[in-house]
């Protein structure tokens, strides 16, 4: 097992009933790698987000951030702790502007969500903070636009931006340029490159496509019908039979 | 630079100087009219902390009105007279309520809180009703020895209809602001984030659950603080405070007015009353009559009347 590692998982399971929907998944990412999670529709990949995330406990293993086991802890903990997530369908506070949606974030990490009184915009910790996290995901002039009124590509950015807000030392992305145009796929990747440079962040991502993954991740893991059937780096998995064999559903003599 | 929101409060002020003048020009009964329509107001605002601002349909505020008011009328039957004193106790009785009840919930959205809240009202409308020795039963606890204020050395008393309406016009205004300073912390902030969407808030790192206990006992008490007006303004406390129809007195009036601005519930409140009041020369049927004027209210005001005034002139960009 890697020592440093910043995210680790041993013998994660969860089933729906009888039904195992993952199986038997241990891992660890090391700080700082950007690694993808790949697999067939169905191969369980939300699932996985969703109990290690806090959206609902494992039925089974553990989840070690930064060797501190986060297991079955509910997702506001999880993120406490210092992995934060974005999701397939984009989730954003739709009617309010874009600074606002990162002060949210910030807020609640400053733990002023029960102050009654004052305003964020003349909290300078704050808004310094977030006009940073805007300017990561370049949109520092668009602070006072509502999110509504923005296009699809930007929305997905201000959700990065929320997520980005508090400074996780892990972040998982569901699949983020899902339903994106290739430009503003493009833009995506250089993003999520540029932060796991500048920031050191560690960057989990699920993708389907196969440019964003072997463009971006460091490491791959493939989940096939809920089990690990691989990991090792782009070119170790490119060449592997068996995960041609998941994708294509043949064998591929090599 | 996030602009720094601007808040234009030369508005409000006109309208607190307004109201404090209105009884010179007013008769009597108007300023009676007058009170009635900002204890509501009141009462309109915090629910609507609720509903506009954190996405909580309450069905159930008429409980904690209820719960101020008994405090109140009880208070007042047993010798404890002092005002400050009955407004705080008031208050807390409320925020008690609304903590306990919140608690049960606040789990629940939509249709389901609407519901589990309704219930609840309708179980405190039940004690207060049945519990005859202590709540007076259907009849309801009469009040006849108001509580005085002594201010620098000299007393005022409330029993004049003009008297009490500057009683009310203070409270309400103080409520009012202190409401206003809530909407706008970062407090209030998280509460409208919780309305757009409150996976994603539980997913930064924010306990829905409890900010929402919270928002709904800061509803309850300044819900009770109108009750304890009403209490006084009344003369009584009834059971009717706590009936579901009762609680649907706030939604309505904040639909009218418009909920997505601070003042619109109190807007909507003058407007139900002013109806009443219009129609009511006419006609006792005054209920089939609001249902006619509130459709198209509905229909062209998507916002409500203030609210969609307030879009069209106030806010141009």
């Amino acid at each position: 097992m890697n020592a440093d590692a910043v995210l680790r998982i041993e013998n994660l399971g969860h089933s729906y009933g009888r039904f195992k929907v993952i199986e038997d998944i241990s891992l660890a990412i090391g700080k700082g790698e950007t690694s993808a999670l790949i697999g067939p529709n169905g191969a369980g990949k939300t699932t996985f987000y969703n109990a290690i995330s806090g959206k609902f406990p494992p039925t089974r293993g553990k989840v070690f951030l930064n060797d501190e086991e986060i297991t079955g802890l509910p997702s506001h903990r999880v993120v406490a702790k210092g992995m934060c997530r974005s999701f397939q369908i984009t989730n954003v506070f739709t009617e309010l502007t874009v600074a606002e949606n990162v002060f949210t974030p910030l807020i609640i990490q400053q733990k002023k969500h029960f102050k009654l009184y004052g305003s964020v915009y003349r909290d300078r910790q704050i808004v310094e903070k977030a006009m940073h996290t805007l300017e990561q995901v370049g949109f520092a002039d668009r602070a006072d636009q509502t999110v509504s009124s923005l296009a699809y590509g930007d929305k997905r950015l201000v959700e990065m931006a929320i997520v980005l807000a508090r400074a996780p030392s892990v972040v998982l992305l569901d699949e983020p340029t899902a339903g994106m145009n290739p430009e503003e796929t493009e833009n995506m990747i250089n993003l999520i490159k540029k932060l796991a440079k500048v920031s050191g962040t560690t960057f989990f991502i699920t993708e389907h496509d196969m440019k964003v993954v072997f463009s971006l991740a460091e490491k791959i893991y493939v989940l096939h019908q809920g089990h690990l059937l691989a990991q090792g780096r782009p070119e170790d998995i490119r060449a592997n039979a068996d995960v041609q064999e998941a994708y294509l559903g043949r064998k591929v003599h090599a | 630079m996030a602009a720094q929101k601007r808040h234009n409060l030369a508005g409000p002020a006109i309208l607190v100087a307004l109201l404090f003048v209105a009884p010179l020009v007013m008769p009597v009964y108007w300023v009676m009219v007058l009170s009635e329509i900002l204890i509501m107001g009141l009462m309109a605002m915090s629910f609507n902390l609720l509903f506009g601002f954190t996405g909580l349909l309450s069905f159930g505020q008429g409980a904690f009105f209820g719960l101020g008011a008994y405090t109140a009328a009880l208070m007042l039957q047993n010798g404890l007279g002092n005002l400050f004193l009955i407004l705080l106790a008031g208050m807390l009785v409320a925020c008690m309520a609304a903590l306990v009840v919140g608690f049960f919930s606040v789990r629940l959205d939509e249709i389901f809180f609407a519901m589990i809240t309704l219930g609840f009202g309708m179980m405190f409308f039940s004690i207060a009703h049945n519990w005859i020795a202590v709540t007076g039963g259907s009849d309801g606890l009469p009040v006849f020895a108001l509580p005085s204020l002594v201010l620098f050395g000299a007393e005022l008393t409330f029993y004049t209809p003009t008297s009490m309406y500057y009683l009310v016009l203070v409270a309400v205004v103080l409520g009012s602001a202190l409401l206003w300073l809530i909407v706008h912390s970062p407090f209030g902030l998280i509460l409208k984030s919780l309305r757009e969407n409150k996976q994603r808030v539980a997913f930064v790192g924010g306990n829905v659950s409890r900010l929402r206990i919270a928002a709904f006992a800061i509803s309850g008490t300044f819900t009770g603080l109108a009750g304890v007006l009403f209490c006084l303004f009344n003369n009584m406390a009834s059971p009717e405070f706590m009936h579901w129809s009762f609680s649907a007195k706030p939604v309505i009036m904040s639909i009218i007015g418009g909920t997505g601005v601070f003042l619109g519930p109190l807007f909507g409140a003058g407007i139900f009353f002013v109806l009443e009041q219009v129609i009511i020369q006419y006609t006792e049927n005054w209920m089939l009559f609001l249902g006619i004027v509130l459709i198209p209210i509905v229909l062209f005001f998507p916002d409500g009347v203030f609210g969609t005034l307030h879009k069209k002139f106030l806010k141009k960009s």
